[in-house]
């Protein structure tokens, strides 16, 4: 039943239309994700479309906020990073904290807690004005966007799927990054592309 | 009243956790960190074995910060408490109490705030004896939230001795607080007029949800949310849109990111915020209700709103495209094969006359068919608009429509066999370069074609029809017009290049036999129809039908018999036959009610060999409301590829028994005669006909899987197995 993917397709897209005068501009999955170009904490720019080519992660994170720490402290994120560098993934640590709210750095601060947490990001983005993260609707920290080769959002949503602080839970989770990195290696389609994120809420400027 | 529904929720709820802890454990029932003081209480003093207690956990927060609710929205994490008893007890879930709403910046959190207690029913191990304790831990976690956050877990216990029935005292600090929390459940909605009910509708955006109640509105109305219980079934940060007025509350709501499938249930609480004098109310109510995709969405129904990105012209153009291709199939359908083979008959009799001539005849063809569609397109438009429940075949519902192509058919029939032959124009026989009943036979075969193809709906046009019955009047002409075209395409291209059909064999006697031969599939046609007719209006129909054929067969001899008589004696015979022909029509008329007269359920009436049962919405709604497996499939007597897949996929003794393998129940609904139940559900499947099959796989809210609307064995079974 293709047809019927187009004519929904035609309907659908109207009502995309509509929706993204919303208060969120929700990016949707299999749709190219939003370009953007932030400040890196080293003080360089990145842009979104020079990583073309390669499958990328969008983190959002707060280093204070438990839910975050529950994932650096027992070494889960920084594996799945490291595991992304050796596979040619850049992941993307972003950071929407206002200045004076919890969880804002600056650039330093910011490398040197990756340094001190083992973390080893390809890229940290500055976002203190929570731009990128109105952009992509990011609601929590963490909150996990996978973008494919092609520019394709793939995977929007939580970490994992036991939505908890507690580093206990880690083991019998579902870890929805490395799901989705092994359908994209497989050509599949991805099991589940959008799911629940969890976390504590972002601090955005009020 | 309420502490009936009290029991009933109860005993749903409980959970057979059967722990036991040792009771060398010294913990308070109060725990606090800076944020919280927890307290674990409870409505009575003492216990009794076997008996129901009410224990809860009172959150006292301090300002500004909040914990959450079963649904924590955007962020958080929702409260849990690990419950364990010093004798094995069975404790239900939280008996939540209506939420309230925090927004910081674009991120929306439901909880509480201030003072809550998330009450349980906890059933006191009937082993429990007089004059022992009754241990009860709680190990509660939380997250509770300013702007930041911070998870906590305490845990609590309480001892509570355990008593006969007679010596049990309340705890009054305790039942006060549990009380509280209980009163500020939400509820079923208690309508004044028993037949109303919660509705959800589908729009271009969202759902609209009508809560039908004018009790529940008041002037003094001050805020109303939805909560849902789930997660993405709508956007929880988009603010909810609402009308109160006189026929109730309506909420507009946008959809999440996991949006509901039809029929699916929309769950969580509607909480109302009214001032009443000086003080500030808020009551809760159970929502629940099943999304209903309009008739004016219904193209977009089964749609997967995660689709890439086209434009929705090229979908109105797709539309086209298809709805062309689907013209072109229905060539082959076997309902219009017969009147197909009628004209390349007359196709090969034309081979004689000039190119031009044979061009006219395709292009008044063409003509035939594009003037029936748009007729048609113009009767759906007009009872669009006149709000009937219709769909594509629905003609065919009309006995009396039944019975008038059955005469068609038969006296199609009667031709081919030579019975009598309308100035040779039916089949252009005989008809010379300049002659005009030529055309009109042409016209008129082109008509005929559409009559017949309307019941054999193919894959292509169900999809482009639930398409173009969604559509505005300008696109709907535009896409019945198409499948006209397509209709008509391969016969125009025929006459349209002599190439082609000067291959076609030249004329001689065999013309004369296969035209003969051709008469047969129009009697079976119309046996068909008489049997769809026996469906509908019965024995009797049956009789009046087999009766009007009687005499169109004679009214035919009679005709044929004087053609060649005086020019007074053909009137006379014309004007007889004239009689016969309208007698005919107005009996069936009279005695076949235009509504069918016969229970159509008689069809499909479950028996005892049967491996299905009648449908039902009722039984449809237990049935997944049971969470049990069920495979529909809606069809009608005139529905041919309906007929054909029950009997090559449906009825075959693989498919039978992976059904009972499974526990699947099998429901037939039949669209014979008009079923506003049916053409509803059809339509919020985005069909506007039969055939329909859809498999909705074991569990509560399994979203339903559609099949093709061609069956073979296998797909049955691969959509069985592949849900399991």
């Amino acid at each position: 039943m293709q047809f019927k993917q187009l004519i929904a397709t035609g309907l659908i897209t109207a009502t995309f239309a509509f929706v993204s005068t919303s208060v969120f501009a929700d990016p949707v999955v299999d749709q190219p994700a939003p370009a953007f170009t932030g400040t890196t904490a080293d003080g360089g720019k990145l842009s979104l479309d020079s990583l073309r080519g390669k499958t990328v992660v969008l983190e959002w994170t707060n280093n204070e906020c438990p839910f975050v720490k529950k994932h650096y402290e027992s070494g889960n994120i920084p594996q799945l990073q490291k595991d992304a560098a050796d596979k040619d993934i850049s992941w993307i640590q972003i950071i929407s904290s206002a200045p004076g709210k919890q969880g804002h750095v600056d650039g330093a601060t910011a490398l040197k807690l990756n340094d001190t947490r083992g973390a080893k990001p390809a890229y940290v983005v500055l976002d203190e004005d929570g731009k990128i993260g109105k952009l992509y609707g990011a609601q929590t920290t963490p909150h996990i966007y996978v973008i494919d080769a092609k520019g394709v959002l793939v995977y929007k949503g939580g970490i994992d799927n036991i939505p908890t602080a507690k580093k206990e839970d880690l083991a019998k989770a579902t870890n929805y990054v490395r799901e989705t990195w092994i359908a994209l290696a497989d050509g599949k389609k991805v099991p589940h592309p959008s799911t629940k994120p969890y976390g504590c809420s972002i601090k955005y400027p009020t | 009243m309420q502490k009936t529904a009290y029991r009933n929720l109860l005993s749903t709820l409980f959970l057979a956790v059967l722990c036991y802890v040792p009771v060398a454990w010294s913990a308070s029932h109060q725990a606090s960190t800076p944020q919280v003081q927890a307290e674990l209480v409870s409505s009575t003093k003492q216990v009794v074995a076997g008996e129901i207690v009410n224990l809860g956990i009172s959150l006292k927060i301090i300002p500004h910060w909040h914990t959450y609710w079963q649904n924590p929205g955007d962020s958080g994490t929702v409260t849990t408490i690990d419950w364990q008893f010093s004798q094995p007890s069975q404790v239900s879930e939280i008996f939540w109490p209506i939420p309230s709403r925090f927004r910081l910046g674009p991120i929306v959190n439901y909880g509480y705030e201030n003072v809550v207690t998330l009450p349980v029913k906890v059933k006191v191990s009937p082993d429990a004896k007089v004059g022992e304790s009754f241990k009860a831990t709680a190990i509660v976690d939380w997250l509770v939230c300013k702007e930041e956050c911070i998870p906590q877990q305490v845990t609590l216990t309480l001892d509570l001795p355990v008593v006969s029935a007679a010596n049990i005292t309340k705890d009054v600090h305790g039942n006060t607080l549990i009380e509280e929390s209980l009163a500020k459940q939400p509820q079923e909605i208690p309508f004044e007029d028993n037949l109303k009910q919660v509705n959800l509708e589908k729009t271009n955006d969202g759902m609209v949800l009508h809560i039908p109640d004018s009790s529940l509105t008041s002037e003094q109305i001050q805020d109303v949310w939805f909560y849902p219980y789930e997660w993405g079934k709508i956007a929880q940060s988009i603010e909810q849109t609402k009308t109160v007025n006189a026929d109730g509350i309506t909420l507009a709501l946008k959809h999440g990111d996991a949006p509901l499938s039809p029929h699916e249930s929309l769950e969580g609480v509607l909480v109302v915020k009214e001032k009443r004098g000086d003080e500030v109310t808020e009551r809760g109510y159970l929502i629940h209700p099943k999304l209903v995709i309009p008739q004016s969405l219904s193209g977009n129904a089964t749609s997967d709103t995660k689709s890439v990105n086209q434009g929705s012209d090229l979908g109105f153009a797709t539309a086209l495209l298809l709805a062309l291709i689907g013209g072109v199939i229905l060539n082959l359908m076997p309902c219009v094969f017969p009147v197909l083979s009628i004209k390349a008959l007359s196709l090969v009799s034309h081979a004689q006359h000039s190119q031009r001539e044979i061009l006219w005849q395709g292009i008044v063809y063409t003509l035939g068919v594009l003037a029936s569609f748009a007729f048609l397109a113009g009767l759906l438009i007009a009872l669009k608009a006149g709000g009937a429940q219709i769909g594509w075949g629905f003609q065919f519902q009309s006995p009396l429509f039944v019975v008038a192509v059955a005469y068609l058919m038969f006296a199609v029939g009667l031709s081919l066999s030579g019975v009598f032959t309308i100035g040779g124009s039916v089949t252009g026989l005989g008809s010379n370069l300049a002659d005009k009943p030529g055309y009109a036979g042409s016209f008129f075969t082109g008509v005929l074609a559409t009559i017949v193809a309307t019941p054999c709906t193919a894959p292509f046009m169900a999809a482009a029809l639930g398409y173009a019955l969604t559509q505005p009047a300008l696109k709907l002409i535009f896409i019945f017009l198409s499948l006209g075209f397509g209709l008509a395409l391969p016969y125009l291209l025929l006459t349209a290049w002599p190439a082609l059909h000067r291959k076609l064999p030249r004329p001689g006697l065999w013309m004369e036999r296969t035209k003969q031969v051709f008469a047969f599939p129009m009697y079976l046609a119309a046996v068909w129809l008489v049997w769809v007719l026996a469906q509908q209006s019965g024995v009797n129909g049956v009789a009046i039908a087999l009766g009007g054929m009687v005499l169109i067969a004679f009214a035919a001899w009679i005709y044929d018999s004087t053609r060649y008589v005086s020019f007074k004696a053909q009137i006379a015979a014309n004007a007889g036959v004239t009689i016969l022909l309208l007698s005919t029509l107005l009996i069936s008329y009279t005695y076949l009610d235009d509504v069918a007269v016969v229970d159509t359920k008689s069809t499909v009436k479950s028996d005892v060999n049967n491996h299905w049962e009648a449908y039902s919405s009722q039984r449809l709604e237990q049935l997944l409301a049971e969470g049990k497996p069920v495979f529909l499939n809606f069809t009608a007597a005139w529905c041919i590829s309906c007929l054909v897949n029950e009997r090559v996929a449906l009825s075959q003794p693989e498919v039978v028994a992976e059904f009972e393998k499974n526990n699947v129940t099998y429901l037939k609904g039949d669209w014979t005669n008009k079923d506003t139940q049916i053409t509803n559900v059809l339509t919020t499947f985005g069909r506007s006909g039969v055939p329909l099959y859809v498999f909705y796989p074991t569990g509560k809210g399994a979203k339903p899987v559609e099949l093709p609307q061609i069956l073979t064995p296998s797909i049955v079974l691969d959509a069985i197995q592949s849900s399991l």
